[in-house]
């Protein structure tokens, strides 16, 4: 008879090994066949495979720690904490012996059970998976991206050079192509482990490809999760060919519905959206210029990448492409570098309303948005979008407004504080720089201030 | 990687003079600080007793292995006390302990390390492991019995 253990306890130092040792040792005595998973901080070592779940009596959970418990659908599950299997291992092996094999009904329907007060806590906790393994992409490729303008801020372009490598491994060729897969990617792998981990990630690359940015991203993360859930729920195969499912099955379908799903239902609308956004900012031409530099700053930070940011952008490159200093590039750049500066702002001034993580993110938020990066904001406002889109919207739309109303002008479309040194690249350059910091503080104290623990 | 350079010369006592939970916490991670592994005493106390608070480090056998996850750790490290009288550590089984295992380790810490405490921590649970450090009397006898 072969019985399966999984430890975890929540430090993962020493407990996590003691409760599988203490399980060794009484299955030896005992004389029965045992493989422990165990969960400590060095990650899941003797990790347990489909093949044992399959081949085994029953498991023993002995965790104080929430492990994925979806896997071992199908075998009697005693659960436990690490405490009891120091105590009496002998006595929890015993009860596994004793298990009795349930139906299958059965036991999804335990499951479904346990699983329902999750509820709202979950989309959340989705959420934030994602966005915590999106970090250090956004850091990495954003600090990469500055050190290529460092060289000068056309420097990129000349194929071979340090600038360019390093234009290529930042940007979305490289770091900053990942951001969207990956949030995507792990916001499903969050609702349904590791077969959501495909259809997540190619739907985001969609979403990327689409111009939909990170909110499409946060879409197809959830879409993809939800997909494969009820994939697996709704399809049933004969036991013969059950092995199929996680190989071929789950991850050919689900990636297949999940990629239809974004280029004809949501690859339509984006471009519709970008397009009508575009027109309407070229109507918008020779109206009240600060009404125009606030409008643009409104859409610079609604979705940071989206087709809302894209439309503006593009408006504004436009301007100068007859190589003249326009007003409304001033506008643009400066309004696109206020969001990570108001939320890395927000992360000085409220500091224990931010984790650990996000608190060093917002020091590299410094350089992005310093350097025009305005995605350096994005996993802030993946993570918590309903206070930090606004607050960082009505930053930007000040410091757009500011930069119209102080006739600032811009000569080159891109550079943050890079271009600010160049002799005729800004047009009153001090109160440019007034009004980025104005916005900027306006957004962080904002954020801060709404920004709940 | 050998558990000597976490558990070194210094950071042994065979006989602790504590006779409370509290106090035998202190003495322990007084060790360590003398040696240099801990920055900030009161910090690193304080998140030994929150680790305690979710339930006792005392794992019962005599055995109590109070540890801290913490940024006033420099290293991570290991000290080594024994109390023959034993103290009420709030154990599981509810006797005294006499073997005790104060276990620090960085907010940041290399799996290479996790993995020695890991091991210790298995071997914690083997009967003769822990009836030979019942009776070792020097720093070499201690190290022995971990090979």
């Amino acid at each position: 008879m072969k019985i399966l253990a999984v430890t975890s306890c929540p430090t993962g130092i020493a407990h996590t090994y003691m409760a599988a040792e203490a399980l060794q040792l009484a299955a030896k005595e005992m004389n029965i066949d045992i493989k422990v998973e165990t969960q400590g901080s060095v990650g899941a070592e003797n990790v347990l495979t489909d093949e044992d779940i399959n081949s085994a009596h029953a498991v023993v959970l002995a965790v104080d720690t929430n492990v994925d418990k979806a896997r071992f659908q199908g075998i009697p599950m005693i659960e436990a904490s690490v405490k009891d299997a120091i105590k009496d291992a002998k006595g929890l092996l015993q009860r596994a012996v004793d298990a009795k094999p349930v139906a299958k009904e059965n036991v999804e329907q335990k499951v479904e059970k346990s699983e329902a007060p999750k509820g709202k806590q979950g989309v959340y906790k989705h959420l934030m998976t994602g966005v915590s393994f999106m970090i250090p992409f956004v850091v990495a490729g954003g600090i990469l991206i500055a050190l290529s303008f460092a060289f000068g801020i056309t420097a990129f372009q000349t194929e071979g050079t340090l600038a360019w490598a390093l234009m290529q491994i930042g940007g979305g060729t490289g770091a900053f192509g990942l951001m969207v897969p990956i949030l995507a990617g792990y916001i499903a792998f969050s609702i349904a482990d590791r077969p959501g981990l495909v259809p997540g990630m190619v739907g985001g690359l969609i979403s990327a490809n689409i111009g939909a940015g990170f909110l499409g991203g946060i879409l197809a993360g959830f879409l993809a999760g939800y997909t494969v859930v009820l994939l697996k729920k709704t399809i049933k195969l004969p036991k013969s060919m059950e092995g199929l499912m996680p190989v071929l099955v789950l991850p050919v379908l689900s990636t297949l519905i999940m990629g239809l799903i974004m280029i004809f239902v949501l690859g339509g609308p984006v471009k519709a959206v970008n397009d009508a956004m575009l027109a309407w900012l070229e109507g918008l031409q020779g109206t009240n210029a600060v009404l125009l530099g606030a409008i643009i700053g409104l859409m610079m930070a609604f979705d940071m990448g989206g087709p809302v940011n894209k439309a503006a952008y593009t408006f504004g490159a436009a301007t100068i492409s007859a190589g003249q200093p326009s007003m409304v590039m001033a506008a643009v750049m400066a309004a696109g570098m206020v969001p990570p500066l108001a939320i890395a702002l927000s992360t000085v001034l409220a500091k224990n309303k931010y984790t650990v993580d996000e608190r060093e993110a917002g020091k590299a938020a410094w350089a992005l948005g310093a350097s025009f990066i305005t995605e350096g904001a994005i996993p802030f406002a993946a993570a918590d979008p309903i206070r930090v889109i606004p607050s960082i919207m009505i930053g930007s739309a000040i410091t757009g407004a500011l930069s119209m109303f102080f006739k600032a002008t811009l000569a080159v479309p891109h550079g943050g504080v890079f271009v600010l040194p160049i002799p005729n690249a800004v047009g009153n350059l001090p109160m440019y720089l007034v009004s980025i910091i104005v916005g900027t503080v306006i957004g962080g104290v904002l954020l801060a201030t709404l920004k709940k623990r | 990687m050998d558990m000597t350079k976490l558990l070194t010369d210094k950071r042994v006592s065979f006989d602790l003079k504590s006779t409370t939970k509290n106090d035998v916490i202190s003495e322990l991670t007084g060790i360590l600080t003398n040696d240099g592994v801990i920055s900030d005493e009161g910090e690193f106390i304080g998140a030994v007793l929150k680790r305690e608070e979710e339930f006792s480090t005392g794992i019962g056998m005599g055995v109590a292995i109070p540890h801290g996850k913490n940024k006033a750790v420099k290293e991570p490290a290991i000290a080594f006390g024994r109390s023959s009288a034993g103290i009420d550590f709030e154990s599981m089984d509810e006797l005294p302990a006499h073997l005790f295992f104060i276990i620090a380790v960085p907010e940041k810490s290399d799996d290479v390390h996790l993995k020695v405490l890991a091991e210790i921590s298995r071997k914690l649970m083997h009967q003769d492991v822990r009836d030979k450090l019942m009776n070792v009397s020097t720093y070499e006898e201690l190290i022995e019995v971990f090979k």
